[in-house]
């Protein structure tokens, strides 16, 4: 009758999708939720920077009379990538007291090493072998021994390391921008699948979904949703993201030849993000349908809140046990792959099969589940009074 | 108020069926709506309206049965044509008045820019007072009645289905609400469904009327062809001066009640109006004579009562 009017709803989800971004994005809780958010980020990056910052142990060493052992010991450190400071007493006195007063660490007197309360074994380790190799030296100048020839015995051919299991160069550093990974991912799966759940019924507490429902077709309606409020949710991760990353290289809490890791790792999280939130969004909004007011929701959705909970808990273990038989599992099932298996991939724990595996189970079960989710959904969205059972939900969209 | 020209009924509803949990809602609902006439759907609560009307909008499936528009089966595209007012009223409460209108028809297909200025005029049509960028739930509840209406209207529908359209408007609501349905239905030629309670009302406004009464529809017509299928022959005399049953000798007459200082007479095939009135004039003086034209709420409870 008017040919500028579009004759189907297939495009319609788009314009659903784009009025529940667009509301979510002007509601006080995202302004709030993305605020907390960079804030835990900066701690957890400021609090790694820090300790970056002051990573290897530094000793001051005091010593009376002959300052050769001391000295040597100073080389040995450097080597070690210890730093140590010289101080040195006229008398063993003077020496007590800055042991006393806290300003050196040891106080090298002939054969003694004194400390206040303890010695560093470190630095007692340093500090015997600069007096063995002081020996070894008086030996081989009794002995004649040409300059060369130490030279020869002192530096041998390098070693060539080798290792059985090959683990990434930098595994804390992964292991703390997996943990980070981790945190975001969870949080960000959690909120915005509660979002959708309360859209839900929120459409059905105002019972605007009728009017809805009139217009587009329920996979509509529920594929808009979704859409929309993922995208805000990945749009806030995005943004989130680029300023982690960008105060983590300001503050080198990562080296910068970590750049490229934490790159990949912020692809993970999206990849994943979007995978898991498929997923779980649409059980949310599947719940949501059940109940008609806001009070109810907390109800419906404790199965999937506590999926998502435990899939957290599993994938915070991973961080240390990344191989372990949990650990593994949960990286392949759906309900829990999209928390544990990037924890996996970023410490360099996951065999290329898994991967692919994880990611084959995780889509294949979203695709099948979207039909089911969209019938409970369609059956359940119009009944305005009191909690729908699954199965009249089921059948009542027959 | 009926339109001279003869119109072919667009939207048919053959044999609904639909059950609730073993509980029969639709027991075979049929019935048709021309182009450009309004037809009255009148029943009790729980008589099957709603059901028929959300399974005519496709928001239920009927067990069995088909809805037929212009002789095809309702599908998608054609639904998208539909304008509805649901029983159950509600629109996005955070949401502004004219950015939600224009969402609706958009959801509907129609473009942006046309949306945009159906909204403006609509909200001005239905007099719907304040600021068409306020929130839904500022406003007056009278006045999200309109704006609802305008939410049925702002696709320019091709058919009209409205559930207790007229519930809680006031006097003047009501005369907005019965003139856009006018139009609608004389200048647009738009098919016209609303269920009533108020039965003065769908007197008043409705083309034809559709009564339904536990998931059956047990009547249609016109409202001239309901009296004159269902009505019973019924005249009222009024002769003050006589209190006894004077009109006992004519065959084929009996008493249907009282009313007023005046009889009402229920006549047979056989019985002649005229003799009763001459019967009546030999009694004493006559004050009312005349035919009972039986109101629709009378030809409803009479209905209902079988």
């Amino acid at each position: 009758m008017r040919p500028e009017q579009a004759p189907t709803d297939r495009g319609a989800w788009r314009l659903v999708a784009r009025r529940d971004f667009w509301v979510r994005l002007r509601e006080r809780s995202f302004l709030v939720s993305t605020l907390i958010n960079i804030a835990v980020i900066s701690i957890l990056v400021l609090a790694r920077a820090s300790h970056v910052a002051t990573a290897g142990p530094s000793f001051d060493l005091g010593y009376v009379g002959s300052p050769a052992v001391a000295q040597g010991t100073v080389e040995l450190a450097e080597r070690a990538n210890v730093e140590l400071t010289l101080h040195g007493f006229p008398d063993i006195d003077s020496a007590d007291a800055a042991l006393r007063n806290g300003s050196v660490d040891a106080v090298l007197n002939g054969n003694e090493l004194r400390g206040f309360e303890g010695v560093n074994g470190t630095l007692a380790d340093l500090v015997q072998a600069s007096a063995r190799n002081l020996a070894v030296t008086k030996l081989l100048d009794a002995h004649g021994v040409s300059q060369q020839e130490r030279d020869a015995a002192n530096n041998p051919e390098p070693l060539t390391v080798d290792v059985l299991h090959q683990t990434s160069a930098h595994r804390s550093e992964n292991g703390v921008i997996a943990f980070v990974a981790v945190l975001l991912l969870y949080g960000q799966l959690f909120g915005y699948g509660i979002w959708v759940a309360s859209g839900v019924i929120e459409e059905k507490a105002s019972r605007v979904v009728e009017m809805l429902l009139s217009a587009i077709r329920a996979r509509q309606l529920l594929l808009g949703k979704i859409v929309g409020i993922g995208v805000l949710g990945l749009a806030q991760l995005l943004v989130i993201s680029g300023f982690a990353l960008t105060l983590a290289l300001a503050t080198k809490a990562i080296p910068i030849d970590l750049f490229q890791t934490a790159l990949g790792t912020i692809g993970l999280v999206i990849g994943w993000f979007i995978l898991g939130f498929a997923f779980y969004a649409t059980l949310f909004a599947a719940a949501g349908s059940l109940v008609t007011r806001m009070e109810e929701l907390q109800n419906v959705i404790v199965p999937i809140n506590l999926t998502i909970l435990v899939s957290f808990f599993i994938s915070i273990g991973a961080l240390q046990d990344p191989n372990g038989r949990l650990q593994v599992i949960a990286s392949l099932l759906p309900t829990s792959s999209a928390l544990a298996m990037p924890v996996r991939i970023v410490v360099g724990a996951a065999p290329g099969w898994q991967i692919a595996l994880s990611l084959l189970i995780l889509i294949g079960s979203t695709v099948l589940l979207v039909p089911f989710a969209a019938r409970l959904y369609s059956g359940a969205v119009l009944r305005t009074r009191g909690r729908v059972k699954i199965r009249e939900a089921w059948r009542s969209a027959a | 108020m009926r339109s001279p020209i003869l119109s072919e009924p667009v939207l048919r509803l053959i044999d609904l069926h639909r059950t609730f949990d073993g509980v029969v809602a639709l027991d075979g609902v049929s019935f048709e709506v021309p182009e450009g006439r309004i037809v009255g759907f009148v029943g009790r609560n729980g008589s099957g309206k709603t059901t028929t009307m959300r399974i005519t909008l496709g928001v239920l499936q009927a067990d069995a049965g088909t809805v037929l528009w212009r002789d095809r089966p309702v599908d998608e595209v054609s639904r998208r044509r539909f304008g509805y007012m649901p029983e159950e009223r509600g629109l996005y409460p955070k949401m502004r008045v004219h950015e939600q209108l224009v969402y609706l028809a958009r959801l509907r297909g129609t473009p942006k820019d046309v949306a945009r200025s159906r909204a403006t005029e609509l909200l001005e049509e239905l007099e719907v007072i304040g600021d068409p960028g306020a929130r839904m739930e500022t406003l007056s509840l009278g006045n999200q009645q309109r704006v609802q209406l305008a939410a049925a209207l702002v696709h320019r529908p091709d058919v009209l289905v409205l559930d207790e359209p007229f519930s809680g408007l006031d006097p003047v609501g009501v005369d907005v609400l019965a003139g856009v349905l006018g139009r609608e239905a004389r200048e647009r030629g738009v098919p016209v469904v609303f269920s009533s309670h108020q039965l003065e009302l769908v007197e008043r406004l409705c083309d034809e009327v559709v009564l339904i009464d536990h998931g059956r529809v047990v009547a249609r017509g016109t409202i001239e062809e309901l009296r004159a299928m269902r009505a019973r022959n019924l005249w009222r005399v009024a002769v003050p001066s006589v209190h006894d049953a004077w009109w006992d000798v004519v065959p084929g007459v009996t008493l249907a009640g009282r009313d007023d200082g005046a009889v009402v007479l229920e006549l047979d095939g056989a019985a002649d109006p005229q003799r009763l009135l001459d019967l009546a004039r030999a009694e004493g003086d006559v004050v009312d004579f005349g035919p009972v034209r039986p109101t629709l709420s009378e030809l409803f409870r009479e209905v209902i009562a079988e």
